[in-house]
């Protein structure tokens, strides 16, 4: 009876000492040069850039009251990773869990953090946080498995640079004038924000680096000279401790290693990160894609340049993280009640500018928030057709088993990241190693579940929450729809973002309705913005079927001929014929010269001839 | 097809060759019908005949060597220029191309009306040379006795520099390789109907020949004039892209929607074969834009426009636009010379000095003297 006691209170004890942490964030433009390059316009929090890392205990309440001090920009925080389970509302992402949060405008996020691992935070609005509105989110745990092993740890976030405004960015590359949406090549990389930089550590002893990668489009290749690591979490969900020497983090992704320094403390060795370059379309001479940073025995001894030994990034081997085995050994799930069969396109709508598709829709915002439309279209809620159809939406059964299989019809990679879930990796393909790239050009290969089978699925499947989708290949993952919420399931690459790879998951909204309450400084910002905070997709709160006046994507380009076009090819053919006719009609009225010739040359000479006879 | 046949080019030389063939079958026939009659010296006939030819085929060679060296001067030094911004240079090639057919074109309907034209001048010529002041003796006496080499001489050299100067216009975007089988076909062509033309052959089939010429002719330079618009455009869309345009193919990307008026995925002259064959003549892309469209439309409109000008100025008996351009030149000192001798050939009366030639010419003893002395 004690012993239960004891244990009751042991249980108890946990959330008893769970507490607030509270940030205050006054959110407004710095300049920073973290590359040495170029100055250039950040967002900063309370006047400073790089921005606080967010430090957390699993358990505890974080709680972030944002002031929008940025004069021209509206902004959100999403906090990637978070379950934000019954909370959807402090997810982050505009125009879908809540309104952009205009300029002078607060806003608080007050959510629990019942997980653990490695996360980030960043702006989730319109394409925001490539302007440095981006840090880690670390969530301690002292009970993790591997907890004791360890003598202290590092964050390490890696990123690229852009020296050009988001904003001025997009007009560019959605263009006319970039027809094949090259991506803009990012002017530098960076390593904690900054370049050149130590950790320190002491010999034999074990650290834990925390890797995020926080970049907007370019994936990272990391490994460090002469060490191998052990990978125990990836995006928050502890794994078997595995052995590796080479990771590849796509934008979102991130892995704790534990790496055990060597006996001897004489020499400093080489943090390497490479961009992966087979993302850039082109490669500038001045752009450094690979950085040396230094595990730092010795900070008197010198620290060399990494001796690289590929050539090009995609010869590295990185390991697959699909392979991982989640620590919980959580099994595989079964029989999905939801199957959603999606594939990545990119092509050019009739505006001549690139676009990205997931099957034939290009992700278009709606005129009110998706979660304020489960709110407030009552029984409605269930009918994906109020939520509009360039959101994209599948509603989904509470507690059901959903599978997403992501076939790739492009010849790029995509790291794509659900919100609000890890889920479970049952099959990717190709995956990392020296295949990965066999797609990227020629014919996609799609998922067929007749001859790709389910036999193959692992029993224990990896769990994350972004995962890179191959060039031209395909993954299929599964999670429990067991989170009331509005969860985008998007590419993680802004510009794809900004592109339109989105697609939206509406799970259980009658569950919402129930559990939900909007906090009144949310429908403010609304107000403030001038979003409604009632109706469908397209503000229509009277009919919600009604769909007249949605966001749309622009129309497709014709195939061929249109009217417009047979128009002008018979205007020209008729034209040509008419002016041929005309040079007939000229042509033939030269005859009348053939006579006088005719004349001259026959009766003249005859004439003569007689005269003199 | 393109790269060895140049339609263009074919269509000039064999304009230019025939205008030299019927500059040479006039003089023969001149000499025919006043020296090679059965109770004439047949010793002098043969000897002018044979200077008419060695002129001629004199002429012909020159030309053909300025040509050759013009050419491959050109090619050896310049083409690399033009295929770094390829669509440019072919804008503005395919431009000077139009003008030069569109100009020239309409003559090959009017080979009668030049026939007798070349009569009258060439009538004139030996008329001024018998009864002509002499300022040198010597070099007067020279030209005499050579008229009739001098004459074909400097027309088919004429035509010649005019042919080259012309296929060098319509032709600098194309390769070396599509001159050969072009000049040559065109040559034969124009020497055919030529002959055809001397031996008084069908006039009205020799027209209808002609008239399917020129409006494969006109056809060609409608497409021009379009290709030259839709180069310049695709030129300045280019420039905007970079080089991602090329790797677009036919597909979204490789053409500037907005200003398109149609577009195909397929059927792209550059990539896809055949469709050169219909781009060089018709003009035709896979992109219609508008100002392709439009400039091809205009094209025709304004040669609807030209040869009605044309046919009412004959047909009313108005002063031509030529006229009055040498009339107005007449007045104006130090042109009086250059223009009034022009304007004589149109006011002669054909009839009048065709008498004058038959009966003064070739009867002259400095002729008969020169041609003696030889």
């Amino acid at each position: 009876m004690l012993f239960l006691f004891v244990l009751a209170l042991l249980g108890l004890c946990k959330p008893l000492l769970a507490k607030d942490v509270v940030y205050n964030f006054n959110v407004s433009w710095v300049t920073a040069n973290p590359d040495g390059l170029a100055d250039r316009k950040v967002i900063g929090i309370n006047g400073a850039w790089p921005l606080p890392v967010i430090n957390v205990d699993k358990g505890d309440q974080l709680i972030v009251h944002m002031y929008n001090g940025l004069g021209d920009k509206n902004t959100s925080i999403h906090f990637h990773g978070m379950y934000q389970n019954g909370t959807n509302d402090m997810d982050g992402p505009s125009m879908a869990t809540q309104c952009p949060i205009p300029p002078g405008s607060s806003f608080t996020y007050n959510f629990t953090v019942n997980q653990n691992g490695t996360y980030w935070y960043h702006c989730h609005t319109d394409w925001c946080y490539p302007d440095g509105y981006r840090q880690a989110l670390v969530v301690h745990d002292s009970d993790a498995y591997f907890a004791g092993e360890i003598e202290d740890e590092f964050t390490v976030t890696m990123t690229d640079w852009y020296h050009t405004l988001a904003e001025d960015i997009k007009p560019e590359f959605m263009s006319l004038y970039n027809p094949t949406g090259a991506e803009p090549i990012p002017n530098a990389f960076l390593f904690n924000d900054t370049l050149d930089t130590s950790l320190a550590v002491k010999p034999n002893k074990t650290y834990m680096l925390r890797l995020i990668n926080t970049g907007a489009f370019v994936a990272q290749y990391f490994y460090i000279e002469d060490h191998e690591f052990t990978i125990v979490e990836i995006d928050g969900v502890y794994t078997e401790p595995t052995t590796a020497d080479i990771l590849y983090l796509g934008i979102a992704q991130r892995y704790s290693v534990l790496v055990k320094t060597k006996d001897t403390a004489t020499k400093n060795y080489a943090i390497v990160t490479m961009a992966d370059s087979t993302l850039l379309d082109t490669i500038p001479s001045d752009l450094r894609l690979n950085l040396t940073n230094w595990l730092e025995y010795d900070a008197s001894a010198s620290h060399p340049e990494a001796d690289i030994t590929v050539s090009v990034s995609s010869d590295l081997d990185p390991f697959d993280d699909s392979t991982l085995v989640p620590y919980d050994h959580m099994p595989l799930l079964t029989d999905p009640v939801v199957s959603i069969n999606v594939a990545v396109v990119m092509a050019n709508l009739d505006n001549g500018e690139g676009y990205a598709f997931l099957n034939n829709i290009s992700y278009t915002a709606p005129k009110v928030p998706t979660l304020y439309t489960v709110l407030s279209a009552g029984d409605l809620a269930t009918n994906a057709l109020v939520y509009g159809e360039f959101t994209h939406s599948h509603v989904l059964p509470h507690n059901g088993v959903v599978e997403i299989i992501l076939n790739n019809n492009d010849t790029g990679s995509h790291p794509f990241h659900l919100h609000g879930h890890n889920f479970q990796v049952l099959q990717r393909y190709p995956s990392y190693g020296a295949d990965f790239f066999d797609y990227a050009s020629g014919d996609p290969h799609n998922y067929n579940a007749a001859t790709n089978g389910t036999s193959g699925f692992p029993t224990y499947p990896a769990r994350r929450d972004t995962l890179v989708l191959p060039p031209g290949g395909y993954f299929v993952i599964r999670f429990v729809a067991d989170n009331p919420g509005v969860w985008l399931f998007h590419c993680h690459i802004d510009w794809h973002l900004m592109q339109g790879l989105a697609m939206t998951m509406v799970e259980a909204p009658d569950q919402m309705q129930q559990r939900l309450t909007i906090p009144d400084d949310h429908y403010a910002a609304c107000k403030a913005a001038g979003v409604k905070t009632e109706g469908n997709a397209a503000g229509n709160d009277v009919d919600f079927t009604d769909l007249t006046g949605q966001n749309v994507q622009p129309g497709w380009l014709p195939a061929g001929f249109t009217t417009r076009g047979i128009v002008a090819l018979v205007f020209s053919v008729a034209c040509a014929f008419l002016g041929m006719g005309s040079i007939v009609l000229y042509g033939l009225s030269d005859l009348k010269f053939v006579n006088k010739d005719d004349a001259i040359a026959t009766s003249a000479p005859q004439e003569q001839y007689h005269d003199e006879q | 097809m393109v790269n060895v046949f140049a339609v263009q080019v074919f269509f000039i030389v064999f304009r230019e060759c025939l205008e030299a063939v019927i500059i040479v079958s006039v003089l023969l026939s001149f000499l025919k019908q006043c020296l090679g009659q059965p109770h004439q010296d047949q010793a002098i006939y043969k000897k002018l005949v044979k200077q008419v030819w060695v002129g001629s085929i004199l002429g012909v060679g020159i030309c053909l060597i300025i040509g050759g060296a013009f050419i491959g001067v050109f090619y050896g030094l310049g083409h690399d220029i033009w295929s770094n911004s390829e669509d440019l240079w072919e804008g503005i090639f395919y431009l000077i191309a139009t003008i030069i057919i569109t100009i020239m074109g309409l003559a090959l309907l009017r080979i009668n009306k030049t026939k007798e034209q070349w009569r009258i001048k060439i009538a004139q010529a030996l008329i001024a040379k018998s009864q002509g002041h002499k300022k040198s003796r010597f070099l007067g006496d020279w030209a005499r006795r050579y008229a009739m080499f001098i004459l074909p001489l400097i027309t088919t050299l004429r035509e010649g520099v005019e042919a080259v100067v012309f296929v060098g216009g319509v032709s600098l975007g194309y390769p070396a390789t599509a001159f050969p089988i072009p000049v040559v076909t065109g040559i034969l062509a124009g020497l055919t109907v030529g002959f055809f033309l001397y031996r008084g052959g069908n006039a009205m089939s020799i027209q209808l020949f002609l008239i399917a010429s020129t409006c494969v002719l006109y056809l060609i330079a409608a497409g021009m004039f379009s290709k030259a618009v839709w180069g310049l455009q695709y030129y300045r869309f280019q420039l905007a892209v970079g080089s991602d345009v090329a790797e677009e193919g036919n597909g979204p990307g490789s053409y500037n929607i907005r200003e398109t008026v149609w577009h195909v995925n397929c059927c792209n002259p550059e990539t896809d074969n055949g469709w050169d064959v219909f781009n060089a003549i018709l003009g035709w892309e896979n992109t219609g834009t508008y100002g392709s469209v439009i400039s091809y439309n205009i094209y025709w409109l304004f040669i609807m426009l030209a040869v009605s000008y044309m046919l009412w100025e004959e047909r009313s008996g108005k002063k031509t636009l030529r006229e009055r351009f040498l009339g107005v030149l007449v007045k104006v000192p130090g042109l009086k010379g250059y223009a009034g001798k022009k304007l004589d050939v149109i006011h002669q009366n054909p009839d009048e000095i065709m008498r004058q030639v038959h009966q003064g010419l070739f009867n002259e003893p400095a002729i008969e003297q020169g041609v003696e002395m030889k």
